[in-house]
C-alpha cells in the first residue's frame, strides 16, 4: 500500500482528493444532522438526536419513504423481469442483430432524464392519461434496464456455453436447464443488477420531480421541496438517515456477492 | 449383422454456404470405440454434435439404436457427452454433478447416490464428491467430466477432444484410460480427436474426415499401412511422396527408407524402388539420424526425402554432400489412389487391404 503511494505520488494525491471531494461534503450532512440548534449551520451548535426524531416522525417523509421504496421494488422487478429474456436473447440466442438490441435496451443510460421525463409526461399522462403512479413506474424501469441487461449479462458472458447444452444432454428439459443451470448461473448479476436498479429508482430526481403529483412523491422530490421551503436540520438527518441504509445495503452487497463483482459488471 | 448404435445416411449440415458435413454416411458399431479423426474444420465436431442433437442435420437422417432421431432434441436422446471444456456445473458439488443426469432421469436418491458414488469410483476420483469443480485439477475435472456422463448408461459416449486440454503425459495416461472405462462399461464411444496418434492408439474403428467428407475409415491396422490418399498418408505422418515408373504415386515412412553407399550391393527384392540421391542435411537426434536428401523418382522428377536412419546401425550415417543409394522396400510402399479422394464407405476395411 505504503509502496505503491511512493512510486505513483501523483496518482495517489488525485485519489485522495477524490475521496475527499466525495466524503466531506457527507461528512458536513452528517454532522449538522446531529445538532441541537435549530438551523442548517456548521459546525453544529451542541449534540442531539432531535431533527432524527423530527425527521421520523414528519409524515410527508414516511409517506414518501413508503412510496420511494414501493416504486423501487416494482421498477427493480420489472426491469429483471424485462432484462433477463433480453439478456438471454443476445448472449444465447441466435437472432440477428443482437447487438443492435441490446444498444437499444443500454440506450437509456444516454439519454438525459429530463428528455425521457418529458416525453412521459406528455406521452403516457397527457396523452394516455395514465396515473402519475404507473408513469412513474414505467419511466424508473426504463431507467433501471440497462442495469438490468448490462450486468445480468456480464454473468452471462462469464458462463460456458456448453454448460446449458450439457444439463440437456444429460436429459433436461430446455425449462428445467435453465431453472437448474442458467438461473444459478445468473444469480450475482440479478442481485447485483437488483441491487443497483433499487438504489438508482430510490436516488432518482429528474424522472420523479417531473411525474410528481400532490398524491404520489418520492423521497428525494418530498426533501428537495422541504430545503426549498425551510432551512432546518430535519432534511439533514433524513439524508443522514437514508445514507445509513444504503450503506448497510452496501455491507450486505459486499458481504453476500462483493463489490468486485457487481461493479466488474459495469466495466465489462 | 445387427443394427449399429447409430448411423448417419446421406447427413449434410451447412452454415450459409460454407457446407460443414458433406453427404456422410456412417455406421457406428456397438460396443467399440469409434473416432472421428481430421484436421480443424473438418467436419469432426459438427458430426459428433448433429450425433448429440444439439445440431439438425440441413438433410439426411441419423439413427440411433436403428431409431430415426434427426429431429429427437438431447435431453431425449439418452446420450452421453463430454466437452472440451467439460462444462462442470460450478454451482453443483462433483457428486452432485455427477448425480444430475440421474436427477433429470427422477432416480430415486438413495440409487443416485449409489450410481454417482460408483461412476466416481470408476474414474478413480469416489473420494472428492463433496469438492467443487472448481477446487479440482484439469486431468480431475475431466474424470469427473467422464464419470457424470457415464453415470447415466448412455446409449453412446460422445467425447468431444477430451484430451486437448490436458498436458502431455496425462493425455497419454488417460487414452489408456478411457480405453479400460470403455471395455468394463463395453460403452459405445465416439470419440473426436485432430491427434492421429490419439486415434491410432484408441480407437477399434477410425474414420479420418476432410472438408466435411469421410476420406477413409477402418481399424488402425488397416488403415494405417494402406492410406487412401495423399491427404490421409500425410496426416498419418507418411512423409515422402514418389510418383513410381508406372505412372502411381506412392508414399513411404522415414524409418522405411534404407540408406546404403551408392556402390553397395542390392541384397533386397528386384521391384523394391533404389534411387540415387545426395545428401542434404543430417540431423542428429539420439535415438535415430534424420536425413533429408534430393533424388529423382522413378518418374523423373527431383524429389527431397526424409529418411530416418537408426543411429546403431552398423553403416555409419553419411555426411551432406554426400552420394549415396536409397532403397524403399516394395511392401514398404503404399500406394495412392491419384485423384480426389472418393470417399470410402464408412465401414469396410477389407476395401483397404
Amino acid at each position: 500500500m505504503s509502496g505503491t503511494r511512493l512510486r505513483h505520488p501523483v496518482a495517489a494525491a488525485l485519489a485522495v482528493a477524490g475521496y475527499v471531494i466525495m466524503i466531506v461534503p457527507i461528512g458536513f450532512v452528517v454532522a449538522t444532522a446531529f445538532t441541537a440548534g435549530s438551523t442548517l449551520r456548521f459546525p453544529p451548535e451542541g449534540l442531539s438526536l432531535t431533527w432524527f426524531g423530527e425527521a421520523v416522525a414528519y409524515s410527508p417523509f414516511m409517506e414518501a419513504v413508503v412510496s420511494s421504496l414501493e416504486l423501487a421494488a416494482l421498477a427493480t422487478a420489472l426491469a429483471l423481469v424485462l432484462g433477463v429474456p433480453v439478456t438471454l436473447a443476445v448472449h444465447r440466442g441466435r437472432i440477428p442483430g443482437r447487438g443492435l438490441l441490446e444498444g437499444l435496451f443500454l440506450s437509456p443510460l444516454v439519454v438525459p432524464e429530463l428528455v425521457v421525463g418529458l416525453a412521459l409526461y406528455q406521452q403516457l399522462m397527457i396523452g394516455l392519461h395514465l396515473d402519475n403512479f404507473t408513469t412513474l413506474l414505467l419511466g424508473h424501469t426504463a431507467l433501471l434496464l440497462p442495469y438490468a441487461v448490462r450486468v445480468t449479462g456480464a454473468s452471462l458472458a462469464l458462463a460456458d456455453p456448453a454448460l446449458e447444452e450439457a444439463a440437456r444432454g444429460l436429459g433436461a428439459s430446455p425449462v428445467r436447464a435453465f431453472f437448474t443451470v442458467t438461473l444459478p448461473m445468473l444469480r450475482p448479476g440479478l442481485v447485483s443488477a437488483g441491487l443497483l436498479g433499487f438504489v438508482t429508482s430510490f436516488n432518482n430526481v429528474p424522472l420523479s420531480l417531473l411525474l410528481q403529483t400532490r398524491d404520489f412523491r418520492t423521497l428525494p422530490v418530498t426533501m428537495l421541496d422541504y430545503v426549498q421551503q425551510s432551512y432546518d436540520p430535519m432534511v439533514a438527518a433524513a439524508s443522514t438517515l437514508v445514507l445509513a441504509a444504503t450503506v448497510v445495503v452496501a455491507v450486505v452487497a459486499e458481504r453476500t456477492v462483493g463489490f468486485a463483482k457487481i461493479f466488474g459488471g459495469i466495466n465489462r | 449383422m445387427t443394427t449399429p448404435a447409430a448411423e448417419l445416411v446421406g447427413v449434410t449440415q451447412r452454415f450459409g454456404s460454407f457446407t460443414a458435413v458433406d453427404a456422410v454416411d456412417l455406421r457406428i458399431p456397438r460396443g467399440r470405440l469409434t473416432t472421428l479423426l481430421g484436421p480443424s474444420g473438418c467436419g469432426k465436431t459438427t458430426t459428433l454434435r448433429m450425433l448429440a442433437g444439439y445440431a439438425t442435420p440441413t438433410s439426411g437422417r441419423i439413427l440411433i439404436d436403428g431409431q430415426d432421431a434427426t429431429r429427437t432434441p438431447p435431453e431425449k436422446r439418452d446420450l452421453g457427452m463430454v466437452f472440451q471444456s467439460y462444462a462442470l456445473f460450478p454451482h453443483l458439488t462433483v457428486a452432485d454433478n455427477v448425480a444430475y443426469g440421474l436427477t433429470m432421469r427422477k432416480v430415486p436418491a438413495p440409487e443416485r447416490r449409489r450410481r454417482a458414488a460408483e461412476a466416481l469410483e470408476l474414474v478413480g476420483l469416489g473420494h472428492l464428491g463433496d469438492r467443487r469443480p472448481k477446487q479440482l485439477s484439469g486431468g480431475q475435472q475431466q474424470r469427473v467430466a467422464l464419470a457424470r456422463a457415464v453415470a447415466v448408461r448412455p446409449r453412446l459416449l460422445l467425447l468431444d477432444e477430451p484430451l486437448s486440454n490436458l498436458d502431455a503425459r496425462l493425455r497419454v495416461q488417460m487414452r489408456a484410460e478411457i480405453r479400460r472405462i470403455q471395455s468394463e462399461t463395453g460403452l459405445t464411444v465416439v470419440l473426436v480427436t485432430h491427434d492421429q496418434d490419439e486415434a491410432l492408439e484408441m480407437s477399434d474403428e477410425m474414420v479420418l474426415m476432410r472438408a466435411g467428407k469421410v476420406v477413409q475409415s477402418g481399424a488402425p491396422r488397416d488403415v494405417f499401412p494402406a492410406p487412401a490418399d495423399r491427404f490421409v498418408a500425410e496426416f498419418l505422418g507418411y512423409e515422402n511422396f514418389l510418383t513410381l515408373a508406372d505412372g502411381r504415386e506412392a508414399a513411404v515412412r522415414p524409418e522405411h527408407l534404407r540408406v546404403v553407399t551408392a556402390d553397395a550391393p542390392l541384397d533386397g527384392r528386384a521391384d523394391d524402388v533404389v534411387l540415387d540421391a545426395v545428401v542434404r542435411d543430417v540431423a542428429y537426434r539420439g535415438v535415430d539420424v534424420l536425413v533429408t536428401l534430393d533424388a529423382t523418382d522413378p518418374a523423373g522428377t527431383a524429389v527431397r526425402l526424409v529418411a530416418d536412419h537408426r543411429a546403431e546401425d552398423e553403416t555409419p550415417a553419411p555426411s551432406p554432400g554426400a552420394r549415396v543409394r536409397l532403397v524403399a522396400p516394395r511392401a514398404r510402399l503404399a500406394l495412392l489412389t491419384p485423384a480426389a479422394p472418393a470417399a470410402a464407405p464408412a465401414t469396410a476395411p477389407e476395401g483397404n487391404r
